[in-house]
């Protein structure tokens, strides 16, 4: 009875076995829906947080809403802002009073006619201050949302400030919906459909869509927490597009993949603590500055792709980018050694760089970093922190001595770019302290004639460059995968992916 | 009876220290939850609002009970950056991380059982010694780097499976089971080696008794006293190993989770480590000691069933 | 059943040895800094200048397997230490004592060892840090739970050995008895627990690096190298290859003395 009960039991498993491998092998692709289009993209990191898009601060959520939510204005692909939600405005002479038409006919996704309402309700939630700071800082600066009639919505300032436009590309959301964090109604291209953490995050084509329709209906986009292995999931169809594929995945990619060169968008730099010796001296800056090889950085790290940066500023910024901070400093050990001399550290210090663990891009060029400081004596650690511990010990506690990051911005103004220096600036985790640079920036500020605020502007980025706050590097160089089916991607100069331009080749053709 | 109360209650003791440890640490280390969900544009005010609300300024001690009883309750908490129930987010991806243990544990056996015992019946023949080579090796290769070569072998070069093309249990069954056929091979083939060869000598040793000399000599034939006598007895630090092995694939399989992009209970629980997820990490881990100690009361009672000198104890 | 040549312990020690030799050379001599970095040589391919070919950075992966084993060793061989002192120290108490200390002892342990220990280190490691050191501390006190039950076992048996009671009437004190007398009767059984431990120390160690928190960069360990290579599989599969190899040929190594040893002992 047991024998037989035993010999049974391996009889079982082996079919069992023979069961599983053969399923496994037969893996046949399932058919195409051919009724509607879809696309899987994607994305290194889950759409976390809520749904709510004015609590939302994670870069990687913000460019997956840019599909569904959208401003009274918005970004195109050149940076500039296009009316959305409103369709004219108009600025006052003296930058305190903003003026917007509401669009006519424009719809949320359920259905909804957009009112004056929901965009004053909208403006007043991020401005609203009876929890402490508004939802959005900048809005701080709103005296009062007035409603002039059923089509006029009117913004007044407290102080004049001709870069706000910017910051009216906050999302606009019906006042009726009691929870945004579940419930995401925007005025995009796209309407949200589900979200599985770790796995998946699903959007359909909005059908009442005010602008040109998006093309493809379905949109999955799938959290590849790998990006070592994107170029497997990439040739194994798991997915059809891929933005920021890292060089050596992205020369592993088979003919069935076009791969576009973009840029970040970001300043990429050995950000340096200014308050901690012997950062203090721009003197020793100034060395680390000299022992750099930008070029030498880019090779290793990217095949030669990037763009140098010499200061706190982009070139897709286009009017306030300066080419010529590049030349700064040009590599030169020699001279470098005599300013550590002259600071007083002729043979070398050593220091200690924290990096965010989760950006490959940033962990290598910290890693050629430590072997080019070797060559003046200076003797970097690196010290890989998870992007959590980076954000509290680094940027909010500013308890460091440097780390290599990307700092991009917020909005095309030069504002986004340059204000986090001055002294007093809450997000100034480098703790740059210059009177001359606070006075310049403040002109800037100030200025309502646009010649006379790039002036500024400029001056505050040969300041930095000059003094050495940050030892500027690059901007990265961007590669985004696509299959040959899709096309139509286009690169923003701020850190967003648009859905709706993607479209089937077959379907153009 | 006596038993298996004191089973119980060390499995209670059990959980309870392992909870209170995790619980403890997380509390400590730095990294501020609040701050990670506001990202680098919050302000003092909001930070100090959101902690307030997520009770993070309470005692130690009190968020443990406090967490402590809800659980026991269903109540895990709530994600602190999904906005969602954990209960509901451990349900959803507790099939996907057991069933990708259970065929591992599964596919364990069905290499190691009938290979133990034929390199044992033919001990010291070519086969045995090959099974033998290609074991050692096996046992010498690091899991993951396992999965990756057969990410690479069967994935791009045969394309039997599509690398990171994992189907969801929710809509296609037999889809979730095909893609976790590969992942569950790489950690079963590392255990499998190990059991095969443990089994292989534990048959041999027990061949070698006097219960099965004397079986033989009666002139029973060599399957019957194989299957009647000796596996009986062989069987059992198999058992052993195989309780404990089980326990490994669950943790093993957050590595292989990665290697083939399987958004299972090790996904989660690596990103939860790392955005201080706290209700999540402490329900996964409380999550898998109950699975690791259920696996470990059946192996109790297993080798109670299958060895009669401990039933008679 | 006579005497058989015991090929395990000959072709194991001699694997061995060979690694330990590799990993000595390591620390005197490779042929590059396994730091210095040639944009010119990325990813190159083997040549008589570069035996096993150079890794993303257009470092030397000879120099840094060289390196690499170094580290790996030394983590492994911190790991087991931590683990088989605290091993040995509570086992030794436990088994030797008994009573209410063994109770609450093995209670702890009992829990512990119910955990797989890659989840303790992982706790550990998000606790503490990623890093070498830390490493090591995470996966010894990971690896304290399983020594100290062998040594608990061992005591317990051996205790009750007619030369333990022959030391007690000569008034031998009881750390005496426990660490002069009763450990060296341990040792074959542990050492082969210690080979083992080795093993499980350097495919830890592998498996903690591939998720980001092993041994830190720049450094070179096998693992870190193994899961660095990853992204290079299609492009370069020599830069997988060798450290992948070399972390085989080890514990394989070890396994196979492991086995000899126990073998020598029947």
């Amino acid at each position: 009875m047991k024998r037989k009960t035993i010999k049974k039991l391996l009889l079982v498993l082996v079919l069992t076995t023979l069961t599983i491998a053969l399923s496994a092998c037969s893996g046949d692709k399932e058919g195409e829906n051919s009724d509607s289009s879809s696309i899987t993209i994607g994305i290194p990191q889950d759409v976390e947080d809520s749904l709510d898009p004015h609590k939302a601060v994670a870069a990687g959520t913000e460019e997956v809403f840019f599909n569904i939510y959208e401003g009274l204005v918005k970004p195109d692909s050149d940076g500039n802002l296009v009316p959305a939600v409103a369709s004219d405005y108009a600025i006052s002479e003296d930058g305190m009073t903003y003026t917007f038409t509401l669009r006519d006919g424009i719809k949320f996704h359920d259905g909804n006619l957009v009112t004056v309402d929901d965009i004053k309700y909208s403006l007043d939630r991020c401005a609203d201050t009876s929890n402490g700071d508004p939802l959005v800082s900048a809005f701080s600066n709103i005296d009062s949302v007035n409603v002039i009639d059923e089509k006029t919505v009117e913004v007044v300032l407290k102080e004049a400030d001709t870069e706000f436009l910017f910051y009216l590309t906050n999302a606009i959301i019906p006042a009726s919906n009691e929870d945004p964090a579940k419930n995401a109604i925007g005025t995009g291209p796209y309407r949200f459909v589900s979200h599985a953490p770790q796995e998946s995050f699903v959007m359909k084509k909005f059908d009442g869509y005010w602008g040109t329709p998006a093309h493809i209906d379905n949109v999955t986009l799938k959290v590849c927490a790998n990006v070592d292995s994107i170029a497997m999931d990439l040739n194994g169809g798991a997915i059809d597009m891929f933005a920021r594929v890292p060089t050596e995945q992205a020369a592993q990619l088979s003919d069935n993949f076009e791969v576009q060169e973009g840029t970040m968008n970001l300043v990429q730099a050995l950000y340096l603590n200014n308050s901690v010796e012997p950062f203090t001296d721009p003197k020793v800056r100034q060395a680390l500055c000299y022992a750099l090889d930008k070029q030498n950085i880019m090779d290793i790290v990217a095949d030669g792709k990037g763009t140098p940066v010499g200061s706190s500023m982009f070139p897709a910024f286009g009017k306030y980018y300066m080419e010529e901070l590049n030349d700064v400093y040009t590599t030169d050990y020699e001279k470098a050694k005599e300013l550590l001399t002259e600071a007083g550290y002729p043979d070398g210090f050593s220091f200690t760089m924290t990096v965010p663990s989760n950006y490959t891009q940033h962990v290598n060029t910290a890693q050629v970093l430590v072997e080019q400081f070797k060559n003046i004596g200076v003797d970097a650690q690196i010290n890989l922190v998870e992007w959590d511990a980076w954000l509290s010990d680094v940027y909010t506690d500013r308890n460091y001595e440097a780390t290599v990051v990307g700092v991009d911005a917020s909005s095309m103004t030069g504002r986004a770019m340059l204000e986090r220096f001055t002294s007093t600036a809450p997000n100034n985790f480098v703790n740059y302290s210059n009177p001359t640079y606070d006075e310049t920036f403040a002109k800037a500020i100030a200025a309502t004639d646009d010649a006379e605020k790039t002036k500024y502007y400029k001056e505050c980025e040969r300041i930095l460059a000059e003094d050495a706050a940050n030892v500027y590097i690059q901007d990265l160089s961007c590669l985004v995968a696509v299959n040959k089916k899709y096309a139509g991607y286009e690169f923003y100069p701020l850190y967003v992916q648009d859905f709706s331009k993607l479209y089937l080749v077959e379907e153009k053709q | 009876m006596k038993y298996a109360v004191q089973k119980i209650v060390s499995f209670v003791m059990t959980l309870c220290l392992v909870s209170f440890l995790v619980f403890a640490a997380f509390a400590v280390i730095p990294g501020d939850p609040a701050l990670s969900k506001l990202g680098t544009d919050a302000t003092p005010s909001q930070l100090a609002a959101l902690r307030e609300e997520m009770g993070l300024n309470r005692p130690l001690l009190v968020r443990f009970a406090d967490w402590a009883v809800s659980f026991v309750q269903g109540d895990m908490g709530t994600s602190y950056s999904y906005d969602r129930p954990v209960s509901g987010m451990i349900l959803d991806k507790l099939p996907i991380t057991l069933t990708l243990a259970v065929m591992a544990f599964l596919l364990t056996i069905m290499i190691a059982v009938p290979l133990g015992i034929y390199a044992a019946r033919h001990e010291g023949g070519k086969v045995d010694y090959l099974i033998y080579c290609i074991n050692q090796v096996t046992m010498a290769v690091p899991p993951f780097f396992l999965g990756i070569l057969m990410t690479f072998f069967f994935g791009l070069v045969l394309k039997w499976f599509t690398p990171g093309g994992y189907v969801s249990y929710q809509t296609d069954v037999p889809g979730f089971v095909r893609y976790l056929f590969f992942p569950a091979l790489a950690i079963a083939l590392p255990k499998a080696a190990m059991a095969l060869k443990l089994l292989r000598s534990s048959v041999i040793h027990e061949t070698r008794q006097d219960y099965a000399r004397t079986a033989y000599s009666r002139g029973n034939n060599t399957n019957q006293v194989l299957y009647r006598h000796i596996l009986k007895n062989a069987l059992i630090p198999v058992v052993t190993f195989l309780g404990m092995a089980l326990a490994d694939m669950i943790a093993g399989s957050i590595i292989i989770e990665q290697v083939f992009s399987i958004p299972g209970l090790g996904r989660i629980l690596m990103t939860s480590i790392s955005g201080r997820d706290y209700p999540v990490v402490q329900a996964i881990i409380v999550w898998i000691a109950v699975l690791v100690l259920v696996v470990n009361l059946i192996v109790d009672l297993v080798y109670r069933i299958i060895d009669p000198r401990i039933r008679m104890e | 059943m006579k005497k058989k040549k015991n090929w395990n312990l000959i072709i194991g020690s001699l694997m061995t040895g060979c690694m330990i030799l590799f990993m000595l050379l390591g620390l005197f001599y490779t042929p590059y800094d396994p730091e210095a970095m040639d944009a010119s040589s990325k990813l190159a391919g083997i040549s008589s200048a570069h035996l096993m070919g150079c890794d993303n950075f257009g470092r030397d992966i000879l120099s840094r397997v060289l390196k690499g084993s170094g580290t790996t060793l030394f983590v492994a061989a911190g790991t087991v230490a931590i683990g088989t002192l605290v091993g040995i120290f509570i086992g030794a108490l436990t088994g030797y004592y008994g009573g209410i200390l063994d109770e609450v002892l093995m209670r702890i342990i009992d829990a512990l060892f119910a955990f797989p220990s890659i989840l303790l280190a992982l706790v550990f490691i998000s606790l503490i840090g990623p890093g070498k050191y830390n490493v090591i501390v995470a996966l010894g006190i990971a690896f304290i739970p399983s020594f100290s039950r062998i040594v608990r076992s061992q005591f317990l048996y051996q205790k009750n050995m007619d030369y333990v009671s022959s030391a007690k009437l000569q008034g031998a004190s009881a750390f005496r008895i426990m660490f002069v007398h009763i450990l060296p009767n341990t040792l074959p059984v542990l050492s082969s627990s210690i080979m083992i431990g080795f093993n499980n120390a350097v495919l830890a160690e592998a498996g903690m690096s591939y998720l980001g928190i092993g041994v830190q960069p720049p450094d070179a360990s096998l693992g870190r190298m193994l899961s660095e290579a990853q992204s290079y599989l299609v492009t370069a599969p020599g830069f997988a290859l060798f450290p992948g190899l070399i972390i085989i040929l080890m514990v394989l190594g070890f396994s196979l003395l492991a086995e000899g040893i126990s073998h020598a002992g029947d």
